[in-house]
């Protein structure tokens, strides 16, 4: 009776993973086949995988847009990360009346929709002059509320014992921060990273609005683009979607364990 | 003391050296979308206006096509010039819009450009009170593409599609798959793109001159409706589909035997290997409908100067010394893109007059050609997509037997409830 219900739980894990996985190996089947084959339903593995590369390297300036998407994920990742866990440590460690009413201010902020603050915010970095640039797409989204948020909430797993002990000891509060602090939380940081970096490089609305030429444009506004055709290249399509997810995988399997970890709020 | 005079000197320096680059060369930006036609396109007129013009810098910049009128709306909404482009293209159906929403914003081209050059329905949806403001494009002008080897087996020769209704052509679908198993069409139920096809083939719209809806007492579009649900009623007639790629999928992979659409698909056709097995004929038309014929339009677009643009007059003299004048460059666009532009004296040079051995030897641009002379010119109005909504809203419930008067209210209070 026992193996019978773990066998249904093991097929119906098996289809849930099924269900999850086929996007992506329709996508990697796509990436070798043609157009019609992949509207014609194929779901084999086809010939096409090099002339859908060679056509996504003659359309695309591949180098610049990755360059770009790079540039902007891991620079906004970086920033966004030691700002938002320094605001976090604030929040938590040093307690004052205020704080509370600040902090929930920040969470009513949440609720904003970015779609209200779009044109303000395009109005706002239009005078001063940041239009298509690095910095209008990377610095709306440094200081992260949502981000804030989630190092405060780990920060109360981390042992004010430490930072006590650290005091003792001389050291400035910068220093705690950078010695103590962050290797005591690098889960947490690695688990925001992923999520951080993720964000990053999907981000499609923000940096369509504020981009203006092609060669700031990212990987998500080129796949975009491609996909527009009258008579769209889904072969071609692919293959630039398997290229622009690559690294968001790789991220992700890098820091899997850590993330896993972080989620679960642990401190070592 | 001494820096500051440094610093002094290289500022003057700096400026004079940027109004010196300023006066040298003048940067234009387009915005469109769909690189491989409406890119490709573009950069064929850039070539050629370069050429002769060194110190012009023309770029392009392409997005997507919701993205590209995301921008757009953004940028305008938010009273904001700067980063927008010099020339933009927009969609015939949404250019009312445009024009309507954002009063002063585009840069009437009405002194310039020789309009009497132009398809009169293409001048006509891009002119606001006497004002015209477009370059008019691409043209859509319908055709019904079939393959002739398909409906040869079914016994239809190529006068046979001439001059026939839709009722005509459903009859046929029912022949071509007794004898081929293939269904004539695959259809979207979604997309109501043969309505706007059937509206303007008989001079109607959804909306009235003044922008008002047309629908209740409208007898082109009850007409239109019953012979499209008439048609859907047909399960011989069409592969049912879902979406634009299962769309084209199905007669480029040749699944169905042929498809009604703008004439922009032909690149997409021709991209098959199928040579000599394919025809155009002209669309049926409406039965019964008094002003009814066998030319429509689907789609198609136009480009739109602004009028904050920085180099609003080169960009002007490039759409005049180009696209306004340059009889050869349509016959570039046309062989390289399948581009079928709105430029009428394009049609006397030699791409037009070819015949296509793909379409068995048929001279199917001068065929489009005296098909898009012929097509009525019709107010879009601002809520095409809303009415488009509306009557796919509609559709299910009629196929399954739903009463057509009934329907048409309905589409019409949802419309006057939209646009309100």
């Amino acid at each position: 009776m026992n193996r019978l219900i773990s066998l249904l739980a093991q097929a119906g894990l098996w289809l849930a993973a099924f269900i999850s996985v086929f996007p992506f190996l329709w996508m990697i089947t796509g990436a070798t086949n043609t157009a019609n084959d992949i509207t014609g339903g194929r779901f084999l593995p086809g010939t096409n995988l090099l002339p859908n590369i060679a056509k996504f390297f003659e359309l695309v300036d591949a180098g610049q847009v990755f360059f770009n998407s790079f540039f902007v994920a891991i620079t906004g990742t970086a920033l966004t990360l030691i700002v938002s866990s320094l605001a976090g440590y604030g929040f938590e460690i040093f307690a004052s009346k205020t704080r509370d009413r600040v902090f929930a201010g920040l969470l009513l902020l949440l609720s904003v929709p970015f779609a209200a603050m779009m044109i303000p915010l395009f109005v706002m970095f239009s005078s001063a002059g940041l239009i298509n640039s690095y910095i209008a797409m990377i610095a709306p989204g440094i200081a992260s509320i949502f981000m804030i948020f989630y190092f405060r909430q780990n920060t109360k797993s981390f042992p004010h014992e430490l930072r006590d002990a650290a005091k003792l000891d001389g050291l400035k509060e910068w220093q705690i921060f950078w010695f103590i602090y962050i290797p005591v939380m690098r889960s947490t940081y690695a688990a925001a990273m992923i999520i951080l970096f993720m964000t990053n490089w999907n981000a499609y609305l923000w940096p369509l609005i504020v981009l203006q030429t092609n060669d700031m444009k990212t990987i998500t506004l080129t796949v975009a683009s491609l996909a527009t055709a009258y008579t769209p290249d889904y072969g071609l399509i692919m293959i630039a979607n398997v290229l622009a997810t690559l690294p968001t995988i790789l991220v992700f399997f890098l820091l899997q364990r850590r993330f896993v970890e972080g989620m679960l709020g642990g401190v070592k | 003391m001494k820096m500051t005079a440094f610093k002094g000197v290289m500022a003057v320096a700096g400026i004079q050296l940027i109004t010196a680059t300023m006066a040298l060369a003048t940067d234009i930006t387009v915005w469109c979308w769909a690189p491989e036609f409406n890119g490709a396109a573009m950069n064929e007129a850039i070539a050629r206006y370069t050429a002769a013009n060194p110190d012009t810098k023309i770029t392009v910049v392409d997005f997507a096509k919701g993205d590209l009128e995301q921008k757009l709306q953004t940028q305008l909404a938010s009273g904001t010039t700067e980063g927008l482009p010099d020339i933009v293209l927009i969609e015939d159906y949404g250019a009312q819009k445009y024009l309507l929403s954002f009063p002063g914003a585009f840069e009437p081209l009405t002194d310039k450009i020789d309009y009497s050059q132009f398809a009169k329905y293409k001048v006509d949806l891009a002119t606001v009170d006497g004002q015209t403001y477009s370059l008019p494009f691409d043209s859509g002008v319908t055709g019904l593409f079939y393959r002739s080897d398909l409906l040869e087996q079914a016994g239809y020769k190529a006068d046979d599609l001439k001059d026939i209704t839709w009722e005509q052509l459903s009859a046929i679908g029912d022949k071509v798959k007794e004898a081929t198993g293939k269904p004539l069409l695959s259809i979207d139920i979604n997309d109501a793109g043969a309505m706007r096809i059937m509206l303007q083939s008989a001079g109607s719209w959804y909306f009235n001159a003044d922008g008002t809806p047309n629908i209740k007492d409208n007898p082109v579009f009850k007409a239109a409706l019953t012979t499209w649900v008439g048609m859907l009623k047909n399960q011989n007639l069409y592969k049912s589909v879902s979406g634009w790629g299962e769309y084209t999928g199905a007669f480029n992979n040749g699944d169905v035997a042929g498809v009604f659409t703008g004439v922009w698909m032909t690149g997409g056709i021709k991209g098959n290997n199928m040579a000599g097995k394919w025809a155009v004929a002209p669309i049926p038309k409406l039965d019964g409908v008094e002003g009814a014929g066998h030319a429509s339009n689907l789609g198609g677009s136009s480009w739109y100067v602004l009028s904050s643009a920085p180099s609003k007059d080169a960009a002007i003299d490039f759409l005049q010394k180009v696209w306004a004048s340059d009889v050869d460059f349509y016959q570039k666009i046309l062989v390289g893109q399948g581009a079928f532009g709105a430029y009428l004296p394009a049609r006397e040079g030699e791409a037009y007059s070819a015949s296509d051995d793909y379409f068995g030897g048929q001279s199917v641009w001068k065929d489009f050609s005296d098909w898009q002379a012929a097509i009525p010119g019709v107010n879009y109005g601002i809520f095409t997509n809303e009415a488009d909504a509306a009557v796919a809203a509609q559709l299910p419930g009629l196929v399954a037997g739903g009463d057509i008067d009934a329907a048409i209210e309905a589409i019409d209070a949802q419309i006057a409830q939209q646009i309100q």
